[in-house]
């Protein structure tokens, strides 16, 4: 088993540990890949759809309905084209810059979180009630929203934060991998939050699962009119992607973070408390999930209600996007806020189903998957000649 | 070489879980009427309905086993049966257009090809491509997520297809018409398939040459490299092999119900993840996983009868997370399950 769990870990220890412009290079090409397939996707959807008029007849086959050109063209205008836009895309940055932090601080611990989705619904919820028994108690005034809000996004991250500590518990003292577990934790939390607010905590009148909307006082006020985008939160979320940087990058702490997940025996060795560290990295993974949830709830939703979107699952492909790099986290969850907010200025012009933009977030994670595609892809056109860079699987 | 087994600690800590979990449910739920009730359910009817809720569950786990045996770990099997749930619905539905007419059995061989198809592709990106198996893994999840309601939207307008039809039931003669147990033995397809395929897979894993190989490939790639095996076959004959039970299974829980439902985390809702927790519980053993299976099913129709037992509030939401609590309760405090040890690590032959 541990033999396994060391090989596994070197895997992780080569996506780590890849150097920056390879990394670069890997997620601009994903990207690119990931665009066409989407693009021939689109082109395709477009000649099963019935349309008025199509914008180009093919003998034969039909009328196709969407021109992939036109649809990436108004996924960028319907996210950066007016004021709006480009608040709605901000305000989608902002919760994936939280989310794709929280996966990203795991990663460079070489610990793998897929349960930032779970950290962050429960961190909503610790939120949600914190401002509303709060939002009673505390004055009408700026004052009173300076308590508030800091409140709830300590609760959220306290929450999210020992929710993310379990995992970390598992895997440094019972050796169960964090992949399984993290995933199932989601489930758990889910069900967990499901079930409170549907029984106990929420708003039982209502037939929806919701909890009551918090009072004004614990609303971040939306900065651009027509959103709900606060320039004091991406503020907030651009000083912790600096912060966690310098954290890892610049400090003792986060160089024994990053070794003792990587490789926890010889952290062991160097005197480093690898066990307690493994579950460091898991809670702070998890504490910024807290703060995601937190950050949707005080800014977006107001309240919390079922079916908060996959930000968990966004974080992952932005963390992975970005090299699993702090700093590379901030473009990174720039592109997948314009593809959120683009996906719908999407359906409401062109008709485009939204769930494109999911399905290019699973296709930009595959590409990014494979380096070894890219490289094989290098060495045939780029440099000819490599024997071994062929057959795509026809031994089946 | 370990065969791995369910110890009787594994046993023992399972069942105290669920005990303590039904307890848990007695009293937050209250009610010792409770227990008459449960009893009240219980019947033949109510395990051929255990039998169908099964299906997708326990292909999804048969097909983790084969493929993490070999050394691939596929987190994808909800991904898989989702595409194969989606594609026997839209085959069925596509078919009737055709010559051929909605024919049930074509559209369900074609929803298998289908989600092989999407095995073959996460084959090649980890085997070919060498990419990290988690990750690839999930990104076949997150596409099949995002790309079935968005085909559906294409194709239906809205995210849940028309009613298209249900496979036909069949009955075992005379033993159907046995009182009390009959109603187990008229079934559709899918179940008789499942109970054939249990064995099946247990026989292939345990008995046959191509199992050793199998085991070996997770175990040790390298000696089977050495005896003159080629790891790379096998381990796509292990993906591959997931494709198709996860084709079966997705195929199973659409045309059972004779509709995709692709709102939310679509009508699959997990059945994959809980395939994965119960092979890891029945650990890597196709009669433990599908016994962990059975186990699972038959609580959420459990659930699912009690609640239509008027002035009854059992959570669904709580009875539905049991599978979850129950497979980390079991890698946490009854250890690990022993995970081929060559598993999601790539295999490069020498030659």
């Amino acid at each position: 088993m541990s033999a396994g769990r060391d090989r596994v870990e070197a895997t992780l220890d080569r996506l780590v540990d890849a150097s920056v412009l390879e990394r670069l290079q890997i997620s601009l090409a994903a990207l690119v890949f990931a665009i066409i397939v989407g693009a021939v996707l689109v082109f395709v959807s477009g000649l099963i759809v019935d349309c008025p008029d199509p914008f180009l007849s093919l003998p034969g086959v039909g009328g196709a309905c969407y021109n992939p050109f036109e649809v990436y063209w108004t996924m960028i205008t319907g996210s950066f084209g007016s004021l709006t836009a480009l608040g709605r895309t901000l305000q989608e940055t902002t919760l994936l810059l939280f989310t794709g932090l929280s996966v990203a601080v795991a990663f460079r611990a070489g610990l793998f979180n897929i349960g930032t989705q779970g950290q962050m619904i429960l961190g909503a919820l610790g939120a949600a009630l914190t401002a509303l028994w709060l939002g009673e108690l505390v004055p009408e005034s700026l004052l009173g929203a300076l308590i508030v809000i800091p409140a709830g996004v300590v609760v959220g991250a306290v929450i999210g934060g020992l929710w993310g500590m379990l995992p970390g518990l598992m895997k440094a003292y019972a050796d169960a991998h964090e992949v399984i577990t993290t995933i199932m934790l989601n489930f758990i939390a889910m069900g967990i939050a499901f079930w409170l607010v549907q029984n106990h905590v929420g708003n039982l009148e209502s037939d929806s699962v919701l909890t009551h909307t918090i009072p004004d006082v614990a609303q971040l006020s939306p900065t651009i009119g027509g959103t709900r985008f606060s320039l004091w939160a991406l503020l907030a979320a651009l000083a912790a992607a600096i912060g966690i940087y310098v954290l890892y990058d610049r400090t003792i702490l986060g160089y024994e973070l990053r070794t003792s997940g990587l490789q926890e025996a010889a952290a062991e060795y160097g005197g480093v408390n690898a066990k307690r560290n493994i579950v460091t990295s898991m809670t702070l993974s998890g504490a910024l999930g807290g703060i995601a949830g937190s950050i949707y709830v005080l800014m977006v939703q107001y309240r919390w209600q079922d079916g908060i979107p996959p930000l968990g699952f966004d974080g992952i492909a932005v963390s992975i996007l970005a090299g699993n790099n702090p700093i590379g986290v901030i473009p990174a969850a720039v592109l997948f806020g314009a593809m959120q907010s683009g996906s719908v200025a999407l359906n409401l012009t062109l008709g485009v189903p939204p769930e494109l933009v999911e399905v290019l977030r699973g296709l930009i994670i595959l590409f990014i998957a494979m380096p070894e595609f890219f490289r094989m892809i290098g060495k045939r056109y780029g440099y000819g000649s490599d024997p071994l860079a062929t057959d795509g699987g026809e031994n089946v | 070489m370990n065969r791995p087994t369910v110890t009787r600690r594994q046993g023992l800590a399972i069942g105290a879980i669920l005990f303590g979990l039904l307890l848990v449910g007695f009293v937050i739920d209250g009610g010792r009427a409770l227990l008459g009730d449960v009893a009240g359910v219980i019947s033949a009817s109510y395990f051929a309905a255990v039998f169908r809720f099964t299906v997708p569950i326990a292909f999804a786990a048969m097909g983790g086993i084969f493929a993490e045996k070999t050394g691939v770990i596929n987190i994808g099997l909800e991904g898989l049966l989702i595409i194969g749930a989606f594609s026997a619905v839209a085959a069925l539905w596509g078919l009737s257009a055709t010559p051929v007419g909605a024919n049930i059995w074509v559209a369900f061989l074609l929803a298998v090809l289908a989600s092989t198809l999407v095995a073959l592709l996460f084959a090649t990106v980890c085997i070919d491509f060498k990419a990290d198996q988690i990750i690839a893994g999930l990104a076949i999840w997150l596409i099949a997520l995002g790309f079935a309601p968005f085909a559906s939207i294409i194709i239906w307008d809205r995210t849940n297809s028309p009613s298209v039809g249900t496979f036909p039931v069949w009955e075992v003669p005379v033993l159907a018409d046995l009182p009390t147990v009959g109603p187990l033995f008229s079934a559709t397809l899918p179940v008789f398939l499942l109970v054939l395929a249990v064995p099946f897979s247990w026989y292939l894993l345990n008995r046959t040459t191509f199992g050793k190989w199998v085991e070996a490939s997770g175990e040790d790639p390298k000696s089977l490299d050495t005896a003159g095996v080629d790891v790379r076959r096998i381990r796509y004959a292990g993906v591959l092999l997931s494709g198709v039970y996860c084709g079966i299974g997705g195929a199973g829980l659409a045309l059972n119900t004779g509709q995709f439902v692709g709102s939310g985390d679509t009508m699959v809702d997990g059945r994959g993840w809980i395939g994965l927790t119960a092979y890891l519980i029945g650990n890597y053993n196709p009669i433990g996983a599908f016994l962990a299976s059975f186990l699972f099913a038959a609580l959420d129709a459990l659930q699912l009868q009690l609640q239509q037992i008027a002035g009854f509030e059992v959570s669904s939401t709580l009875v539905g997370i049991i599978p979850y609590v129950a497979v980390v309760i079991v890698l946490t405090f009854v250890g690990r399950t022993r995970m081929p040890s060559a598993a999601g690590e790539h295999y490069e032959s020498d030659e």
